[in-house]
């Protein structure tokens, strides 16, 4: 059990090296559907925070009397319940956002981020190790969905979150708001991410450059 | 007439105008993962479309015998243990997404012992993909659209029944076979394409993907439009 | 082979508690939230349409009314069903009064729209004669051109058209009396929006004209 990765470790390492997004290419669907705008984005990536974080702690407290074949079950019951709870409460307290959200809260149910940290981490983990890789991932989704909806809604209508960024010139390309513009903006900054990833391998190389 | 007119929008607006992957942004997942061949993803995409007819039957007939307030089963059982005005106000949709997803997973264990049972040959062709279909965004947003046309809906004519749902999931499931065998087709030849190293595998593929929205972005409207001429309004 | 048999029976008991234990645990959590917040969405859903009534029948509140505040509004939703020749149409109306002054209909109203389906209140006068307002409810237009469809500067276009007679749409040059200046760009919404307007006027001024001078019941 030594050589597994302390909390803390777990934490840092959902954020950017383990992005579920950019690097496992898990919860896609979310990733393009809500990023039209920075303010859906952010919701879901704190809708996602709040069940991946009660689900690791459920799953863990119970780790020790989970047998295999009755695991996916556990799992599902208990993710499904929270992202009840999420939608809910979404629709009482932030009614035009839930709204805006759709039919992609319910659909959490079925991100595979969640179910896969329940399987690798919060299954074989103390409540505290669990806890902070779910908070570790949480940060690493909701980044790369502020990071993608960064990018289409002020491309696409020169304003973050209401306020006017781009001058009154810039001819808002609508596209990025619209479909194709998800899965353009998604791809061309993946891309870009790993490219990143392995210039700098390449920097840390003993015989590399500098 | 009007009937007819209504299956047909809903067979068109699921299959091209409003197509799963490319507008709702469903099945994402197996759309990368999977589309690499033609015939993967044929069968990939005759997986998904089975198992959400089979999950949309089920989850219909559970949102509306069981779930909505009102609803007949409800309404016998709770009649036995209250007042019938109060058993006729049970509401059981907060369940809704807990029995959605053990529908979707039962679904799918049914048709793969089925499949392996009865028609071993086509279980070496797909059962493969099954396991994976379980979580598939596709099936579960099908039953949620469904649903969200039968929960809430003040108006009692506008409550889908069977034929609608089996529609949605029929033709919302050949959409995104289209979507999964247009990839795969594209990705073939993408094989011997030299893309720059750190665009090669998912990037590439969103790229296309995006294209392909631009040109199933052509298909909007024509609901409207069909509609029109049809009825004649 | 049957020593492992009868353990892994009896290993499968405590985990089939365990699943039902888990069950009623998150069952009630359920339960709670439920009975908790299903009023909140409830009014949530309701006040979605409500709030929008005032502005749409008095579009410039009167200052000089004083201390009338929105509050002493009374209004009450009917459902009105209109039988044509192979279909019945049903339409959620709100008649809306204030201290026993009859101020006139919101109707909620849907219809096809360029992408899907466009949901939308109309406020009429009392004897469905003027149109004094128009609200999108709820639209999934083209962003950046059809969308505009719920700009107040092109729904203020309706505040005022006679209501005797079906709006028609113009291109640039709004300056007939029953026109409406379509957005550019999205020709397809504005008629559609505009077809729905149509045809709440049309239904409803049988129906409801005649209820002008009936007390409010």
């Amino acid at each position: 059990m030594t050589d597994q990765p302390t909390p803390l470790e777990r934490l840092i390492q959902g954020v950017l090296p383990e992005n579920p997004v950019f690097r496992q290419l898990l919860g896609l669907c979310p990733t393009l559907a809500v990023t039209a705008g920075l303010k859906p984005a952010l919701t879901m990536g704190g809708a996602v925070a709040f069940v991946l974080l009660s689900a690791n702690i459920i799953v863990s407290l119970i780790r020790n009397l989970l047998k295999p074949h009755l695991r996916i079950v556990v799992f599902t019951l208990t993710i499904a319940t929270f992202v009840t709870i999420t939608d809910r409460f979404l629709a009482a307290y932030m009614y035009t956002m839930s709204k805006t959200l759709g039919p992609y809260i319910p659909l959490i149910i079925v991100n595979c981020i969640i179910i896969c940290r329940c399987e690798v981490c919060a299954s074989r983990q103390s409540v505290f190790t669990a806890a902070a890789d779910a908070v570790g991932q949480a940060a690493g989704f909701t980044l790369a969905l502020a990071g993608i909806a960064f990018v289409r809604e002020l491309l696409g209508t020169g304003m973050i979150l209401e306020f006017k960024v781009l001058p009154s010139f810039w001819p808002s390309w609508v596209v990025m708001i619209l479909p194709p513009g998800a899965f353009l903006t998604f791809g061309l900054l993946m891309g870009l991410i790993n490219w990143f990833v392995a210039y700098r391998s390449r920097n840390r190389k003993p015989g590399g450059n500098t | 007439m009007d009937y007819a007119l209504d299956i047909f929008m809903i067979a068109v607006s699921g299959m091209l105008i409003n197509n799963f992957v490319f507008y709702y942004f469903v099945g994402i997942c197996p759309f990368i993962g999977v589309s690499r061949r033609v015939d993967m993803a044929l069968g990939m995409g005759g997986a998904v479309t089975f198992v959400m007819s089979i999950a949309a039957f089920m989850a219909w007939a559970i949102t509306t015998f069981l779930l909505v307030p009102g609803a007949p089963i409800t309404r016998w059982v709770g009649s036995l243990f209250m007042p019938a005005a109060a058993a006729a106000r049970i509401d059981l949709t907060i369940l809704t997404y807990i029995v959605y997803i053990f529908v979707i997973a039962g679904s799918v264990q049914f048709v793969e012992m089925y499949v392996r049972k009865f028609n071993p040959r086509l279980y070496r062709s797909f059962g493969v993909f099954l396991p994976l279909i379980t979580t598939n965004c596709a099936i579960l947003f099908a039953c949620l659209t469904i649903m969200s046309h039968i929960v809430g809906v003040e108006n009692p004519s506008e409550i889908w029944g069977l034929g609608k749902s089996l529609t949605l999931a029929v033709f919302g499931g050949g959409g995104f076979t289209i979507a999964i065998v247009i990839m795969a087709g594209i990705r073939e030849e993408l094989d011997l394409c030299d893309i720059p190293v750190p665009f090669r595998g998912a990037p590439i593929t969103l790229i296309v993907a995006g294209i392909l929205a631009l040109a199933f972005m052509g298909f909007a409207g024509v609901d409207a439009g069909l509609r029109q001429a049809i009825s004649g309004g | 082979m049957v020593i492992s048999d009868s353990r892994s029976k009896r290993r499968r008991l405590p985990q089939a508690w365990l699943v039902l234990v888990l069950a009623v645990g998150l069952g009630s959590a359920l339960a709670a939230v439920h009975v908790t917040l299903s009023p909140v969405i409830a009014a949530n859903r309701l006040n979605e349409t409500l709030a929008r009534i005032p502005a749409l029948l008095e579009p410039k509140p009167d200052p000089a009314g004083g201390g009338r505040a929105s509050s002493a509004l009374k209004i009450e939703p009917r459902d009105v069903q209109v039988k044509k020749k192979d279909k019945t149409t049903f339409y959620k109306v709100y008649q809306v009064a204030r201290e026993d002054h009859f101020l006139g209909w919101v109707v909620k109203a849907a219809g096809q729209g360029y992408a899907d389906k466009i949901e939308l209140l109309v406020g009429l006068d009392p004897g469905i004669k003027t149109i004094t307002g128009l609200f999108i409810l709820d639209q999934k237009e083209t962003p950046g051109l059809g969308n505009k469809i719920i700009t107040a500067a092109w729904r203020d276009q309706f505040a005022g058209k006679n209501a005797g007679q079906p709006l028609r749409l113009a291109k640039g040059d709004p300056g007939k009396h029953n026109a409406i200046d379509a957005i550019s760009g999205a020709t397809i919404s504005s008629r559609s929006v505009t077809r729905i307007v149509n045809q709440v006027t049309r239904d409803l001024r049988g129906t409801l004209g005649t209820e002008l001078g009936k007390p409010e019941s």
